[in-house]
């Protein structure tokens, strides 16, 4: 009897019912995907509202398939079967193009149309003099005391910008006073194309291990975007377009792609993908426009991007509320990226270990739990009330958003400060560095690309912020760029909820809002891939 | 002679210098401008929402209107054209946006963190984790414009007499957006668990499902507690999904009455939003009354953030 009972028991044992782990997992699986999966429906809705790709014609569709799509499925199909690192190059290629496509149409925004060429032109030259003689200055590093030396590094800036009105022309004065100016094209290929020179003939000397081809790379860059004026207005584009366009978007993308190719031989075949994807939709372009098929008559087009709001939703655009994204995201960067690493720096190198310290640790977590709205009272009251700022400017916009990213900016950018390995630290100090000199040439530059992603994800969240905006009383409507620092600003997100709520029509609803919303969520796809592509290398590095 | 001024130099204090001194204090003035700026918060808060009770406005020297107290914190009517400031009336309205997306957002964020700490494979989650970062990332605005558009007709279907503006479909966008809050923190307390627990666990003779659910979820439950008051705490401050989607009529709701979430209401939030695009004088009675909810829900973020860093703290378990 009793041995019945035992042989019964160890038949049972081991065995477990799967049924119930099964379920489990699976409806683990699914909570998961839930939201994923419910937001990727929303954005396949608001998508096809926006660009309303079934208004196009079969053969649209059909060119396109044939040129793009077909190519494109057959040697990526092949180059994932056999070189699955070039198609990731490949890949790379073609978003690093996408991406500086955009970023470009923003540089555009802001040289062009916000500050005229000339402008910046003259105010580039008194910076490069101001930096010359700062460079200058501290070839006589050991003679001059660092006092005097600051002193005179602050006066020499102060002068070259703003001169002393009355006695002393500054030199962006003397520049736009100039009997003889160069045209804006010349301009922009002068300052834009040899920004991006010297940064591909630096990437590409590093590349190469040699001088002279990083020269020669660099000044073929130049000839490059000033080709792009000359030929421009012979194709019918605009010459500034072409030079902007050239300078921060081909020439990089090209630099990109020819430098990984020469560090790593068995990549190239990923360019082959790329060129497949770039020449099928140029040849696709051209097609549909030979063989005269109408494409989707999407909203999101450019009458949308170029104009300014309006009364009915079809004429309604986006113009003044992009130009005022992109320089409250130039002002929050410049407020948030110096102060936030700053004191990131102070709690990670210098903080003593007392309680003030901890005070701000703790408060810095609870600021970054504040709702935005919260902020956006503070730059009501203080800025608006007790300072007696315009409301809605640029600035105050720019200002109110940097302390709410603050916190965000700080706590990663500690992250990325207390992963770099302390025996750097230790080797620096060993070598007889101070505390600066360590902070300067070693933590710093080790950190930066850590900060740089956690900066550019919060700029991110800045940039999708819109209720501080309307504290801080940011006009619903603005038909004009914002031009100055105290310009009156809108925004995209809040265009966006003025248009879903203040112009509450099913016109607005199924025309100008979907469009709106795409380009919103384009701009910050990019940005937050450039933030992911950053942590990536960043991550495999070290 | 010259080994004196080598060892002079060698040996010479640099914290002092006058390049570490302002490189120092600017880095400190960095970090101070933190503590600055909540002074200025609390500060601003205070001052002028006392400017905008009876009970405290002679204090600060202000005549003119003002509301009373008592009739702010337990009134259940808000009416600016009337001047009746029931602030229960939007605080009931926020509850709810709370309660809803909290039935949604804290058992699928759990569950995503026990998948993604016990189920997933490294290659699942480097693929999951940026997808669910995504949900945080959309602009509140977008979720807003979401609801009303295209939730709030799906959810017609079901219910036939939904309001345009509704609670339910705020709820529903505001839980999809703090779901990754959740799910992230929740999961960084599940991967601490140390391998040990759940080694011993698959000796005993238990399951996976057994190991997740009896060992990892207990040891780290005050992980996840905290990562729910977090949440709440953000969906409570969430503020342009509910002022497109909940609507603009501040109503007084059961928020224990599911039917209550068909009708539209005026979250705290989107009633500050609504003080603002109307057309308020600068210095009047609506004006501070902003200051007053204003103060009402920093108080209410602030003491469940702190409550969740208590919590994470004092009832970690060490290992």
């Amino acid at each position: 009897m009793a041995t019945e009972q035992d042989s019964s028991y160890a038949q049972g044992f081991g065995q477990v019912s799967r049924t119930a782990g099964l379920v489990f997992r699976y409806l683990l699986l699914a909570a998961t995907m839930f939201g994923i999966v419910t937001l990727a429906v929303l954005l396949v809705y608001v998508a096809n509202d926006a660009i309303q790709p079934l208004t196009a014609d079969a053969g649209w569709h059909l060119t396109f398939f044939l040129t793009l799509v077909l190519p494109t499925i057959l040697v990526g199909g092949a180059l994932y079967r056999r070189n699955r690192e070039a198609l990731k190059l490949g890949g790379m290629v073609v978003g690093a193009l996408l991406v500086s496509l955009l970023f470009s149409g923003g540089v555009a925004i802001v040289f062009v149309d916000i500050i005229p060429p000339l402008t910046g032109f003259s105010y580039a030259v008194g910076l490069a003099v101001a930096v010359a003689g700062t460079v200058l200055l501290t070839k006589y590093e050991t003679q001059i005391p660092f006092t005097a030396r600051v002193a005179a590094t602050g006066l020499l800036f102060f002068l070259s910008l703003f001169g002393v009105p009355g006695y002393f022309h500054s030199i962006p004065e003397l520049v736009q006073q100039a009997p003889v100016v160069p045209t804006d094209w010349i301009i922009l290929t002068l300052v834009l194309g040899g920004l991006t020179a010297l940064v591909v003939g630096q990437y590409i000397a590093r590349v190469r291990e040699d001088t002279k081809a990083g020269v020669a790379a660099g000044a073929s860059a130049l000839v490059l975007t000033a080709l792009g004026a000359i030929v421009g207005p012979f194709v019918g584009i605009d010459a500034n377009a072409l030079v902007v366009v050239t300078a921060v978007s081909f020439v990089p993308t090209a630099a990109y792609a020819g430098g990984s190719v020469i560090t790593r031989e068995e990549l190239k075949p990923g360019l082959v993908f790329a060129a497949t994807v770039i020449v099928g939709a140029l040849v696709g372009a051209v097609a549909v426009d030979a063989l005269g098929f109408a494409g989707p008559q999407a909203w999101t087009d450019w009458q949308f991007l170029t104009s300014s709001h309006s009364g009915s939703a079809e004429n309604a655009g986006l113009y003044p509320a992009i130009g005022g994204s992109i320089l409250l995201m130039v002002t929050v960067a410049a407020l948030s990226f110096p102060l936030g690493v700053g004191a990131a720096v102070y709690l990670e190198e210098y903080a003593p270990d007392n309680r003030f310290t901890r005070f701000i640790d703790v408060n810095i977590s609870n600021l970054a739990g504040v709702p935005s709205v919260v902020y956006g009272l503070l730059g009501l009251g203080v800025f608006v009330t007790y300072l007696g700022q315009a409301t809605g400017t640029v600035l105050i916009g720019g200002a109110t958003l940097a302390l709410l990213i603050l916190p965000i900016v700080i706590i990663s950018s500690r992250e990325a400060i207390r992963s770099v390995p302390n025996d750097m630290r230790q080797a620096s100090y060993g070598m007889g560095a101070t505390r600066w000199q360590t902070v300067r040439n070693v933590v710093l530059p080790e950190a930066f690309p850590g900060i740089l992603t956690g900066t550019i994800l919060a700029l991110g969240r800045a940039i999708g912020e819109t209720a501080p905006l309307i504290m801080i009383g940011a006009p619903n409507v603005v038909f004009n760029l914002p031009t100055e620092l105290s310009s009156k600003v809108s925004a995209m997100p809040l265009q966006v909820y003025a248009w879903s709520s203040l112009f509450a029509s099913e016109d607005f609803y199924t025309k100008a809002v979907p469009a709106g919303v795409v380009v919103l969520l384009a701009v910050l796809l990019a940005m937050n891939s450039i933030a992911i592509v950053l942590r990536n290398k960043y991550e495999s590095e070290t | 002679m010259s080994t004196d001024d080598l060892e002079a130099d060698l040996t010479r204090n640099t914290e002092n210098a006058p390049r570490e001194l302002l490189t120092r204090s600017f880095f400190f003035l960095c970090a101070a401008l933190s503590v600055v700026t909540t002074i200025s918060i609390v500060g601003l808060l205070i001052t002028e929402a006392s400017k905008f009770f009876s009970l405290t406005a002679p204090l600060m020297g202000v005549a003119g209107e003002t509301a009373n107290l008592v009739d702010f914190l337990t009134g259940t009517t808000w009416q600016i054209h009337s001047k009746e400031f029931g602030v229960m009336a939007l605080i009931s309205a926020t509850l709810m946006v709370t309660i809803g997306s909290a039935i949604i957002a804290l058992p699928l964020g759990v569950a995503t963190a026990i998948y993604l700490s016990e189920y997933a494979s490294p290659q699942a989650r480097s693929i999951l984790k940026p997808a669910l970062e995504i949900l945080a990332g959309v602009p509140t605005v977008v979720y807003g414009f979401f609801a009303l558009i295209y939730i709030t007709p799906a959810l017609r279907v079901v219910f036939p007499n939904i309001g345009t503006f509704n609670m339910l479909s705020a709820s529903i966008v505001v839980g999809i957006m703090i779901i990754p809050m959740v799910a992230s923190i929740s999961e960084d307390a599940m991967s601490a668990v140390p391998d040990e627990l759940r080694q011993a666990g698959y000796g005993m003779g238990a399951t996976k499902f057994d190991v997740s659910t009896g060992i990892v979820v207990p040891a780290a439950l005050s992980g996840i507690f905290s990562s729910f008051i977090l949440a709440l705490s953000r969906a409570i401050g969430e503020t342009m999904a509910v002022t497109v989607a909940a609507g603009a009529q501040a109503k007084f709701l059961n928020p224990l009455n599911p039917a209550s979430y068909l009708e539209g209401a005026l979250p705290m939030t989107a009633a500050m939003v609504q003080l603002l695009t109307g057309d308020i004088t600068g210095g009047g009675l609506a004006y501070r009354s902003l200051f007053a909810i204003g103060l009402v829900l920093f108080v209410i973020t602030l003491i469940m953030n702190i409550i969740s860093d208590f919590v994470a703290r004092r009832y970690r378990e060490v290992y």
